[in-house]
Formats: structure tokens, C-alpha cells, sequence
């Protein structure tokens, strides 16, 4: 048996005192009677150190929200409301919860666990109106993260055959293509910020320790940690890379064909004549993997569909920072008129995957999806949407405690001073994030009786998707068919 | 009818949405506010010359602004004033609403249910959320066009008469058992919730006659006198699980899955594995105990009869409940606990309650029980199998309207759980699986922490809830002209869709 893939996690605490999410305050006429450190079993009230007759300042971001000292003050002086910071993390896709659940997971590796039950929204937009289905009894399932059963995430990148060909003699005749397996359907894709050679070491490090990759663009030079050592060295290390140079407008634009010719993976912009710089990499290292670098825009499974007869093995797909599509699609309403409006990653990857089974293709190409990817929830339902693996972009900088507060955008200064960064630090908060990510997925799994990952793609049928459930069950309920047989 | 006392919480500052505001530096201590205000927030204590910090919670709000009682008005100082407290605004969810959090202690405290939609409905915009009744009363909600009016025309409110809340639980062959509300507590096991929560719910139960369940985590001593209002629950883990836990009782619960957590085993993290908790599911003390999922010794439905025959042959006479969570094939599972035996088909929805679960799972995992109800509820009836099984709905039912709403769409019943722990003062922080567990005494088994509830209080809430439920429903059913809960099983057109609701 093969050894099982183990992502080990090492509690690593930010730098940076955290963001809480409640703020208390303590009133004038407070008495310092200690009730509230009495109550309190997050330790957010405490006596001053150096006069104990007083109490101290609050340490609000250890509230957790449960209200005691708030009920239990006899001077009623203490007030809660939320985190006016915390609040303020993000934006509406990339929100305040997703920011902290992922600083979490990142120190500690951990899945993030909560008693009561869910307290969001009913359904929303994109990943939000679609549910994973678990089975029940009959099929046997394993047991998640706890279990025995080996569950496989590994998923492989390349052309597979639909079936193989034998001679008479019982010897494969059918020329097998090469691919490239990577042990999660997570891979590191260009940060849209933060681009520092450190943060570029760490995410360097935790790729070559997950052992998966990191799409770098290859104008910015950087070559891993072995750019520094020069000769034979030098193309050895490239060799374990666990880089994917991209190379922008690539029929214009240069290569280093060295570096080129060391990696086992490139990516290119997509242009309409990119095949032809296609043919010039595989000349040049038969070996490597071509990616395509597609925007989710109009007409994105016809561009696909030329791509994959053209012979290209892999494309990746990718949307903005919120998983909208590039340009706005042309779409029919419900009274047939027809309007403009962006999609969303979770329909197009479906549109595309669509596409590619009706004409017979599929597994010529391997899916990569990318744009908005913010919770591991998120990585499990792209691929049932038809995604092969997913791509990484935001997450891996607040895994290094970054608050999306786009100060940087603006030239301000980084309130975690991401430039500074520890690469080692960094990487490893990476590997957590990763790791609670990877748990996660396999507790999805588990829950449907899958074995491995692969298994997952396309499969619609284990995902409830709003549109088709409020249809399916409420337009009976309350569709103007009357029924009046009381007990049915 | 059991008795409904007043109990009121057990905080001094209990939390509501008015603040009364006394600024002392104005405030002459003149005691005219204590003496106008009819509902005591103001109190002058005999012996003191100052009023003491105003009780907010018992104030009416700015309803009471054109009383002639308004201390506001009264105050010759103009110290007073009031605002919307920073407590209310910072608590409650989309699911749970600061105002169905308040509401419902509200309720417990009082045992009278509270009218309005902001008590009545979440914020989640969609399910239950978005469901409204189709009363057709003066006081109708609905707005519906001629059609509809012609198609519910004879649902005319009637006064007169009993109206009965009870409903049947086993509609097989055999014994049978029925409830007097159409709702029975969820499972808590012991270690999830301090042993002074089960008690209280086991007392509330036997005084509504209703039922109580222990959740996977054994049976303790103290539960044994409430032995007739007790479900005990079979789970995947069998913690706690013998023979005597199974013969002592009237329904015994099957656990295939939850909704909080589909497909994954119960959760209870090391912290809350004390000695007491260890002892009773004979297990080691600070341990986390996950249980496994499925059944590994149930694979199909012949392997489910193999267990449900394992109870019928221990506890002849009992009621066998399976408990399942809700995934797309949750209507042919129902069907094939019908032909192991069950009697009871009890549905968990997705958004339902948990002492600690994975949020992943909370938020993804099977779909809500709005849908799978109908579901299951219509297929049984395809299958001509609808009045030999019991569906009990549960996983996100927080007020009375939700029950009903959930009976309409075609369950008998309901189960309860974070309802019943809101009234014992749960604020929803969400922290019961870390450390000592909950903050506030109740999903704990700290031996400080749960102290803080008292077993006859807690259970004098949990009857005060369950009498203001069962108002409410009286009511309800009462403007649908119905004269048992029965009537309205399944009965669509009392329900309409209403796409316009929101809330703040």
C-alpha cells in the first residue's frame, strides 16, 4: 500500500495581536467588584497587575460573544457591540467570517469547529445556493478524518485515455500521455497583491512541502529557492520545482528556455494563436505540460473546445478575485427577455464541464478553476461543478494574517507588514491552512462514500442545487393544484 | 394542564432591545419615576434614597410614549431617556434573530406567546423564512387573488370547542403512544448538556406528557424516575447503550445521522470528557470521542430491520424512531425504514442544532428540512405507506410557526432542541464544544459552570415555552377553522410563499 499523503500541522500563533469580533466596554461607574472575571472563562477581564484594586482594560479580542459579564454586572456598566474592526475586514464577497475562519485554520491547522447550529443565510449567490449531498445507510461510507479508510485527494493533471488498446500478444499499443499527479486539488495560483520574494519563499516552501504548485509569473523573475546557486545545481532544483513559470502574451513576450526547459509545468496567456508557442515549448521539452490560461468570459467552452482538439491537455480557468466572469454574459429571463449580467464560477465551471462531456472530451483536459476559491467548502463544490483541481489566490495571504484592507492597493502601509514576513513562518501557517482545508474535503467525502477525489468531478448528483430543490419540492406546495385530503 | 409560573431570568441585567438611560449627573434622586412606571423598571428600595439602575428589560418601549405614565415625560430633571440597547444589536443571527433569541425568553418567562412577525419568523430569507400562513380572517396576512380565495374558501375561523393538540406517534400496529403537543424535546446527551438541563427537560416533558431524549451519551440514574418520558437514543458511537437503557422505556431512537453534521459522526471534544462523562459512556476521561459514521454494521435496509428486530426482541412493546439526516434520496430511506419496522420516520434537517460540529458540515451538508418534508411526506403517500408512519421533522424549528409551518408541509410532529436551551438562557454564542463548554452553565458538564441552572427553574421555563407554543398553535389552528393539529398535516394550502419578507 502507499504511503498515506499526511499534511502536518504545527499551531503557529500570528504575529499580530488578532481582531476581535466583539468590543467591551467598561463604564464609569464600575465598582471593580471582579464579578466580570469571575463570569468570564475567556479570561477578557482581569484585575490590573499593578494595582489589583482596579480592574484592567478589557482584552476584547478574547470575547467571544457569550454576554455573561454583560448580565452579571451588578452596576449594569458593562456594554458589548460588535467589532467596529472586525466589521470592517474584506468586503462583501471575501467577508469578515471567511477572512478570521481562515486566520484560524492557518494557526492552527485545525477544522474549524462550533457548537449551535448554522447561523448564516438560507442560500445565497454562486457556491451558496448549492448543497452536498451525504448518503444515508445503504451505501457504505467511510469515516472522514477519523476513520481508517483511506481517502484519496490526489488528482492528475494531463490527458487521460478513455481506454487503452492491446496487441495480440497482450502489450499496450496505445501511447499512454504523461501526467502529473498532485496529491489535493489545490494548487497556488498569482497573487493579485503582496508580491514579495518572501511571500514568494514561503508560498515556494509550502507547495514543495504539500507537494503541489505555485503559478509564478515569469516576468517577475522569480526562480524558487535555488535561483541563487548557479550551474548543474541550479537545473537540479528546478527540476524539483514546484514552479508553473506563466508566460503573458507568450507569441510576443520571450522565454528563458532553460528555466523553461526544467519545469514540469508551464502556463500560457491564452491568444488566439497560442498554439503555435505551444509547439515551440514542446520542442523544446517534450516532457513538460502545457496549460492554458483561459478568462471565464463569452464563449468560454467554445474557446475550450477548440483548445482541446488543438491538443492542449490542461486549461485553466479562471475568474476575478470574487469568482465573477469576465464581461457580462448574454442571458434569457423567465418572460424570454434577454439581458447582460456576469456569472458566476459555480455555473460556467458547470457550462464548460457540460460542454466537454456532450462532445465525448472530457478527460482530454484537465480543468483547473480558479477566481473567488475562499473556503475549503468552496474547492469540493467547484469540483462537483466539473473542476478537476482549483486554484488559490487571496487565502494564501491571510494564511500570513493579511486583512484584505487593500491599504496596499493605495500605496498605504501594510498593517501586518506582509514584506516582512518570516518565509518559514509563512510556509507554515500555508501548510496548516492547507491541511484543515485538505481535513475538510475529506469530511465531505466521507460524508457522500467517496473514496477519492477524482470521483467527485461532475458528479451533480451529489450536490442539491437551489434553483432545482425550490422548484422540484415548492411547486407542488404551492403550485394552484388543489388538494384537500387532509391526511394525504 | 401543567401550571405556568412566572420565571424570570436569572441575570440581573437581562437583555432587551429598550435601554433606559438615567443620567445621574442630572437625576436628583426625586423617586416620581419609580412611582409612575407601572411595570417596575424604575425602584426606589425601601431604606435608599437613590432609584435604583433602571430594570430595562421590563420596559414597553417607546409604545408607552403617549401613556400617561411615560417616566420620560414624568421626570422634572429630563434625566431619562431611552434608546435601542448596544446589547440588542449586537446579538443574534440570520437564523436565530435577536428578536426570536428575546422572544423566546420572553416566552419562557411568561408561558405567553408572543404575537408579531419579528417573533414569529428569522432573517435567513428562505424556508420557513419565507413562508407565511394563508389566513383569510380580518387579521390575514395573505394577499392572495381570486383563485386562491376561491380554493381555501372553506377555512372559516371556528370558536367553539376543544381544540386538540395531540397527535399520534405510532400508527402501525402494536401499542399505541400519542403526545399531547405535536413537539418532543431533541436529543442531549449527557456531555453535551449538564445533567441539571436533561432533568429539566425530562420534567418538562412529563408534565406536557410529552418526551425527552438522551442523546447518544447513556442513560443517567437521575433520568430513571422521568422512565416514561424518555427516549433513549441508539447512536452510531453506542455510548451508554444496554440492554436495561433499552427495555425501561416507551420509544427508543435510532440515530443514523444528524442534520448539523450529515455523514459524520457525533462530536464531543476532549475538554467535556470529564470523569463523570467518561463513566457513563465507558470511555477515558479527556478524550475526544467522535463516533464513527454510518452504522458499520448497517450497510442496507435488511441490515436495519437486523437492528430494529435487536429492539422489538428486547422491548416488545416500543416505538422505534429512526433518526436520519436529509440527503437527496431521504424519501426512498424513509420507505426502507418503513419496511425495517420503524414507527417513526424523524427527519433532521441541515441548519439544525449541535453541541460542536464541523462548520463546514453545519452550512453544506444535505439539504434543509423545508424541502425534505414535503418530500418524504408525498412520497409516502405514493407508496400508499403515509398512514402507518409518523414524520417528525426537526433542524431548525425555533417557534411555533415553524411546527406548524412544518406540519403543514406534511409532518405530524416536530422535535425541538436549541429552542428548548434559548429559553435556559443560551445566547447562541456557539462556544459549547471548547474548553469548559458553555459560558453560560447550560452545554456544559464543568462542575462550576453548570450550577448556574437550577433544575426546578430550568424546567418552569421549558413549561412556560412549551404552554405559550401550544397557545399559539391553538390559536392558529383556531383561524384555520381546524379543530385538531391532525387537520393540518400536509395541508399546502395553508401555506403561501412570501417572497417580500425582510427584516431590518
Amino acid at each position: 500500500m502507499p504511503k498515506k499523503y499526511n499534511i502536518e500541522v504545527i499551531p503557529t500563533p500570528p504575529r499580530h495581536t488578532p481582531i476581535g469580533k466583539f468590543e467591551i466596554e467598561r463604564g464609569a461607574d464600575c465598582i471593580n467588584c471582579g464579578r466580570c472575571a469571575i463570569v468570564c472563562i475567556y479570561e477578557v477581564h482581569k484585575r490590573q497587575e499593578e494595582d489589583l484594586r482596579s480592574m484592567a482594560e478589557p482584552v476584547v479580542y478574547r470575547c467571544k460573544g457569550c454576554f455573561s459579564c454583560i448580565q452579571e454586572c451588578p452596576r449594569a456598566t458593562l456594554t458589548i457591540r460588535d467589532g467596529t474592526d472586525y466589521s470592517r475586514l474584506g468586503d462583501s464577497y471575501w467577508t469578515p467570517e471567511i477572512i478570521n475562519t481562515n486566520w484560524y485554520q492557518a494557526e492552527t491547522g485545525k477544522i474549524p469547529v462550533s457548537g449551535a447550529g448554522y447561523r448564516g443565510p438560507f442560500s445565497g449567490e454562486g457556491f451558496d445556493s448549492m448543497w452536498t449531498d451525504m448518503s444515508e445507510i445503504v451505501r457504505p461510507t467511510r469515516d472522514g478524518i477519523h476513520g481508517r479508510e483511506y481517502i484519496s485527494t490526489v488528482v492528475e493533471i494531463g490527458r487521460k485515455l478513455p481506454a487503452i488498446k492491446f496487441d495480440s500478444h497482450g502489450e499496450i499499443v496505445s501511447p499512454i500521455p504523461s501526467t502529473i499527479n498532485v496529491p489535493l486539488p489545490i494548487i497556488f495560483d498569482m497573487l493579485p497583491f503582496g508580491r514579495f520574494e518572501n511571500v514568494y519563499g514561503a508560498m515556494a516552501k509550502a507547495a514543495s512541502y504539500l507537494d503541489t504548485f505555485m503559478i509564478v509569473d515569469a516576468r517577475e523573475g522569480f526562480m524558487g529557492e535555488g535561483q541563487k546557486a548557479k550551474g548543474k545545481r541550479q537545473k537540479a532544483r528546478w527540476e524539483e520545482s514546484h514552479l508553473i513559470p506563466y508566460i503573458t502574451q507568450p507569441t510576443i513576450h520571450g522565454f528563458d528556455v532553460d528555466w523553461i526547459n526544467a519545469c514540469k509545468m508551464v502556463e500560457l496567456e491564452y491568444e488566439e494563436d497560442v498554439m503555435g508557442v505551444v509547439n515551440e515549448v514542446k520542442t523544446l521539452n517534450p516532457g513538460t505540460s502545457i496549460s492554458v490560461r483561459v478568462p471565464f468570459g463569452d464563449n468560454v467552452a467554445g474557446i475550450v473546445e477548440e483548445l482541446t482538439y488543438a491538443g492542449i491537455e490542461v486549461i485553466h480557468l479562471y475568474a476575478d478575485l470574487n469568482g465573477q466572469t469576465f464581461g457580462k454574459s448574454l442571458i434569457k429571463n423567465a418572460s424570454q427577455q434577454t439581458f447582460r449580467k456576469s456569472l458566476l464560477i459555480k455555473d460556467m465551471t458547470q457550462n464548460v464541464h457540460r460542454h466537454l462531456v456532450d462532445l465525448k472530451i472530457r478527460d482530454d483536459v484537465t480543468l483547473i478553476v480558479s477566481g473567488g476559491i475562499a473556503m475549503a467548502e468552496h474547492v469540493a463544490k467547484a469540483i462537483i461543478c466539473g473542476a478537476d483541481l482549483t486554484a488559490i489566490d487571496l487565502p494564501l495571504l491571510f494564511a500570513l494574517e493579511c486583512r484584505y484592507c487593500k491599504n496596499c492597493q493605495e500605496d498605504l502601509a501594510c498593517p501586518v507588514e506582509l514584506k516582512d514576513v518570516n518565509s518559514e513562518w509563512g510556509a507554515q501557517r500555508m501548510i496548516n491552512l492547507i491541511g484543515a482545508w485538505r481535513n475538510q474535503l475529506l469530511e465531505i467525502l466521507g460524508a457522500m462514500g467517496l473514496r477519492e477525489v477524482r470521483r467527485l468531478r461532475g458528479e451533480v448528483g451529489r450536490a442539491i442545487f437551489l434553483e432545482n430543490i425550490e422548484k422540484e419540492t415548492f411547486d407542488n406546495v404551492f403550485a394552484r393544484e388543489v388538494s384537500h385530503d387532509a391526511n394525504g | 394542564m401543567p401550571t405556568v409560573k412566572k420565571a424570570p431570568s436569572r441575570f440581573p441585567n437581562e437583555i432587551s432591545e429598550i435601554e433606559v438611560t438615567r443620567d445621574v449627573s442630572k437625576c436628583i434622586s426625586c423617586g416620581t419615576c419609580a412611582k409612575v412606571c407601572p411595570f417596575g423598571v424604575h425602584e426606589r428600595k425601601t431604606g435608599y434614597n437613590r432609584v435604583s439602575k433602571p430594570l430595562s428589560y421590563l420596559c414597553i418601549g417607546t409604545s408607552c410614549e403617549d401613556k400617561p405614565f411615560y417616566c420620560v415625560n414624568h421626570c422634572p430633571r429630563e434625566a431619562l431617556s431611552l434608546g435601542v440597547s448596544s446589547e440588542y444589536r449586537t446579538i443574534g443571527d440570520y437564523r436565530w434573530t435577536r428578536d426570536l433569541i428575546i422572544g423566546t425568553w420572553k416566552q419562557a418567562e411568561t408561558g405567553i406567546p408572543l404575537k408579531g412577525q419579528r417573533y414569529e419568523i428569522g432573517n435567513s430569507g428562505g424556508g420557513f423564512d419565507r413562508i407565511s400562513f394563508n389566513f383569510q380572517d380580518s387579521e390575514g396576512r395573505g394577499e392572495m387573488g381570486g383563485e386562491d380565495m376561491a380554493r381555501t374558501s372553506h377555512l372559516t375561523p371556528h370558536t367553539s370547542g376543544a381544540i386538540s393538540t395531540e397527535i399520534e406517534l405510532n400508527k402501525r400496529e402494536g401499542k399505541k403512544l400519542s403526545i399531547k403537543v405535536p413537539f418532543y424535546g431533541g436529543g442531549m446527551s449527557f456531555g453535551s448538556v449538564s445533567l441539571s438541563v436533561m432533568l429539566a427537560k425530562a420534567k418538562a416533558a412529563r408534565a406536557w406528557s410529552t418526551f425527552t431524549c438522551t442523546g447518544e451519551g447513556g442513560y443517567p440514574e437521575a433520568l430513571k424516575e422521568y422512565d416514561d418520558n424518555v427516549i433513549t437514543q441508539v447512536a452510531t458511537g453506542l455510548f451508554g447503550v444496554m440492554e436495561d437503557t433499552i427495555q425501561r422505556v416507551k420509544i427508543v431512537e435510532f440515530k443514523y445521522a444528524q442534520g448539523a453534521k450529515p455523514g459524520l459522526g457525533g462530536h464531543l471534544l476532549g475538554d467535556k470528557v470529564t470523569v463523570e462523562v467518561a463513566r457513563m459512556r465507558e470511555a477515558v476521561e479527556g478524550s475526544s470521542l467522535f463516533s464513527p459514521f454510518p452504522f458499520h454494521s448497517v450497510y442496507s435496509v435488511e441490515d436495519h430491520k437486523k437492528h430494529l428486530d435487536w429492539i422489538k426482541e428486547l422491548n416488545p412493546d416500543a416505538i422505534v424512531s429512526v433518526k436520519v439526516s436529509t440527503p437527496t434520496d431521504v424519501d426512498m430511506v424513509a420507505v426502507g425504514s418503513y419496511y425495517a419496522g420503524a414507527n417513526i420516520i424523524h427527519l433532521d434537517g441541515s441548519y439544525g442544532g449541535t453541541g460542536a460540529a464541523p462548520d463546514i458540515a453545519k452550512k453544506n451538508i444535505a439539504m434543509p428540512i423545508e424541502y425534505a418534508i414535503p418530500k418524504v411526506h408525498e412520497f409516502l403517500k405514493l407508496e400508499g405507506l403515509r398512514d402507518t408512519m409518523t414524520i417528525i421533522a426537526s433542524g431548525g424549528i425555533r417557534t411555533a410557526h415553524d411546527a406548524l409551518k412544518a406540519i403543514a408541509l406534511g409532518a405530524d410532529g416536530v422535535v425541538i432542541g436549541t429552542v428548548e436551551l434559548v429559553a435556559l438562557g443560551c445566547v447562541r454564542c456557539g462556544n459549547c464544544e471548547s474548553g469548559r463548554g458553555c459560558p453560560r452553565g447550560i452545554a456544559t458538564t464543568d462542575p462550576e459552570l453548570s450550577k448556574a441552572i437550577d433544575l426546578e427553574w430550568g424546567a418552569q421555563r421549558l413549561i412556560n415555552l412549551y404552554a405559550a407554543w401550544r397557545s399559539e398553535i391553538v390559536d392558529v389552528l383556531k383561524r384555520f377553522g381546524m379543530k385538531s393539529i391532525k387537520e393540518l398535516v400536509g395541508r399546502y394550502d395553508c401555506l403561501i410563499e412570501n417572497h417580500e419578507i425582510t427584516q431590518d
